[in-house]
């Protein structure tokens, strides 16, 4: 057999691998919403869900599984496939698992101008989303701009955005205790992220930026596959560095925002998604397809365990929040070992 | 008289304020293996970046045949220069056959579909390279000469005219060393492709090169054949080095030694 033959083969054998994971996630998302749909504190059998979407049921399952499961499931989705999105997007962009926008503040930012909007100025809907887009920008901005010494060293990024974060996550929380109508519900939507009371009008947003962004994305995936092999040798190899670093940058932040004024920042979503997408792949072609639906697979996911196999009910945040933690603890340490990024 | 391939003109080029290169005219030949040598921080990388339109200038020009590198459009450009930068660091996780495949990237278009050219280039690479036994592997887990060699067979897939190296014998033991510049003289002349690479070991310079250029404070010192050029008074004006010039017994090109403060016959010491 010619080599030719040989790599063709190969090439072929890894996208039936690709596939076969892709499938796999696919029905990791849909046994989650299947999950959430069915089981709450009643049990609602597939038939009767399934009647409910044809609209043959009324009554007490139909606003069950219609009004509030219904809702949840596809905001759970689409905000699960913005944060996966928008963290492997700047993962990829700059080449460090740690650089995901909830760790270096581009969450926390977009959460506080959404706290801000709605406690303080008695904003909601789109303006809210709009605000925390721009503050999403601004803060990415004010990062890079922060960290830039002729040139955005990746490990100097990470820890001023980290710094950054933690000033944002302080000012949220000092806004949420000069809310008139303080509750602990609200408050943990804006601290860790949860889908209690999602409803559908949330959901158009965030399928709106999930159609433009994860679309700019989709188009650079190229591009941003041959800028792992580092910006010189992408460079040479014809990639318009800087447009594509705007655009996808533009793109991540718009996700996360979007994902982050429909339910708050979700904690490390957004940095564990693609990670994980990477583990389960290898890491041959573009992970922004794997990254999207492991995305929506783990708010799904957790936020049924949260909801259904935990002895108390939690929000989904606090659910990510103890799956991400030890990764992150664990990513810190490697990279010190290897003398790497920190 | 050769014929130019990589023409400089009046290049400054640096980082900031300070100016790496100065004013710098160079003519490099096409079809020809070119060493560009010269103590660190002379500005070699500098004038491979700046060639590979990878650095602005911020006075004169570089041609690629006649034509300004820095007004090509990157892909037009990366079709016909390619350039293997010092160390590069391949992403984690990812196979030969998919690094190797990035070097097709500048042929691709825009919905770029994998062609049975893009195949062919990409099996040429992994042969001429002798990496195609490695195709599945991941390149976290081959050696240091192994890593280089799929690293040039990155570039061998981008099928460039012109292919310029920075120290890519680097961190290498000798007999990869020599491995990596054999499989540049193959390319050399089985293509007849355009060669320049920075390297430090004088003496595989001027074997394997067919001209020298020496480097000094952002100035071309000379340039030309080995013969001319390898000579004790170039090495003191370049390196301050005072040395012994013989020719290389295998090859008859010039080699150095250097002298040192302690050198002495070994029958001497005792």
């Amino acid at each position: 057999m010619s080599l030719v033959a040989n790599i063709t083969a190969l090439r072929l054998r890894m996208g039936r691998r690709r596939r076969a994971m892709l499938t796999a996630l696919t029905t990791l998302v849909l046994a989650g919403a299947a999950l959430t749909l069915m089981v709450g504190q009643s049990l609602t059998p597939p038939l009767t869900v399934l009647r409910v979407f044809l609209g043959l049921e009324s009554g007490g399952e139909a606003f069950t599984v219609g009004v509030l499961r219904g809702p949840r499931v596809v905001v759970s989705a689409l905000a699960g496939m913005c944060f996966g999105l928008g963290g492997v997007a700047f993962q990829t962009l700059l080449r460090n698992p740690l650089a995901s926008p909830d760790i270096i503040g581009i969450s926390s930012g977009a959460s506080a101008a959404a706290v801000f909007c709605i406690v303080m100025l008695g904003l909601s809907g789109t303006a809210v989303s709009v605000v925390a887009v721009a503050a999403g920008l601004g803060v990415a901005l004010l990062i890079y701009l922060l960290a830039w010494k002729g040139g955005a060293a990746g490990a100097r990024l990470i820890l001023v955005g980290i710094g950054i974060a933690a000033m944002l996550q302080s000012f949220t929380a000092y806004v949420l205790t000069q809310a008139p109508s303080w509750s602990l519900q609200q408050a943990l939507r804006w601290m860790t992220g949860s889908v209690n009371g999602a409803q559908l009008a949330q959901a158009l947003p965030l399928a709106v930026a999930l159609a433009v962004f994860g679309g700019a994305l989709i188009a650079l995936r190229r591009d941003l596959e041959t800028l792992r092999m580092g910006e010189d040798t992408a460079a040479a190899l014809g990639v318009r560095i800087g447009r594509v670093r705007l655009v996808v940058i533009c793109a991540a932040v718009g996700l996360v925002a979007f994902a982050t004024a429909a339910t708050g920042p979700i904690a490390f979503v957004a940095f564990l998604s693609g990670p994980i997408a990477a583990r389960l792949l290898r890491r041959d072609g573009s992970l922004l397809l794997p990254a999207a639906l492991t995305g929506a697979a783990l708010v799904l996911l957790a936020d049924f365990a949260g909801q259904v196999l935990l002895p108390a009910r939690y929000p989904v945040g606090i659910v990510t929040g103890v799956l991400g933690a030890p990764y992150l603890v664990a990513l810190i340490l490697r990279d010190h070992r290897k003398g790497g990024a920190l | 008289m050769t014929e130019t391939v990589l023409q400089i003109e009046g290049l400054t080029a640096g980082y900031g304020a300070e100016a790496v290169i100065e004013g710098m005219d160079l003519a490099l030949p096409r079809g020809k293996i070119t060493a560009i040598i010269g103590a660190n921080a002379c500005g070699k990388s500098t004038l491979l970046r700046a060639m590979s339109r990878l650095l602005r200038p911020e006075a004169g020009q570089v041609l690629l045949d006649g034509a300004p590198v820095h007004a090509m459009p990157p892909r037009t450009l990366a079709r016909r220069l390619g350039l293997l930068p010092q160390s590069p660091i391949a992403p984690e996780g990812i196979t030969v056959l998919d690094l190797v495949s990035r070097g097709r990237h500048p042929h691709q278009g825009l919905f770029g579909r994998w062609t049975t050219q893009d195949e062919a280039a990409v099996a040429e690479a992994l042969e001429m390279t002798g990496t195609a036994d490695l195709a599945e592997r991941l390149v976290e887990d081959l050696s240091g000469g192994q890593r280089q060699r799929v690293w040039i067979a990155m570039a061998l897939a981008q099928q460039t005219d012109v292919l310029l190296l920075d120290e890519p014998t680097t961190y290498l033991d000798i007999n990869h060393q020599v491995e990596v510049l054999d499989l540049l003289t193959d390319l050399n002349r089985a293509r007849g492709t355009t060669v320049v690479m920075v390297l430090h070991d004088l003496n595989l310079a001027a074997r394997y090169a067919d001209m020298l250029v020496a480097m000094a404070g952002g100035q071309v010192v000379a340039a030309g054949p080995p013969a001319e050029i390898l000579t004790e008074p170039m090495l003191a004006k370049v390196f301050g080095l005072t040395a012994r010039v013989l020719p290389d017994p295998v090859t008859g090109t010039p080699m150095m030694v250097p002298i040192g403060r302690h050198a002495a016959p070994a029958k001497d010491r005792t």
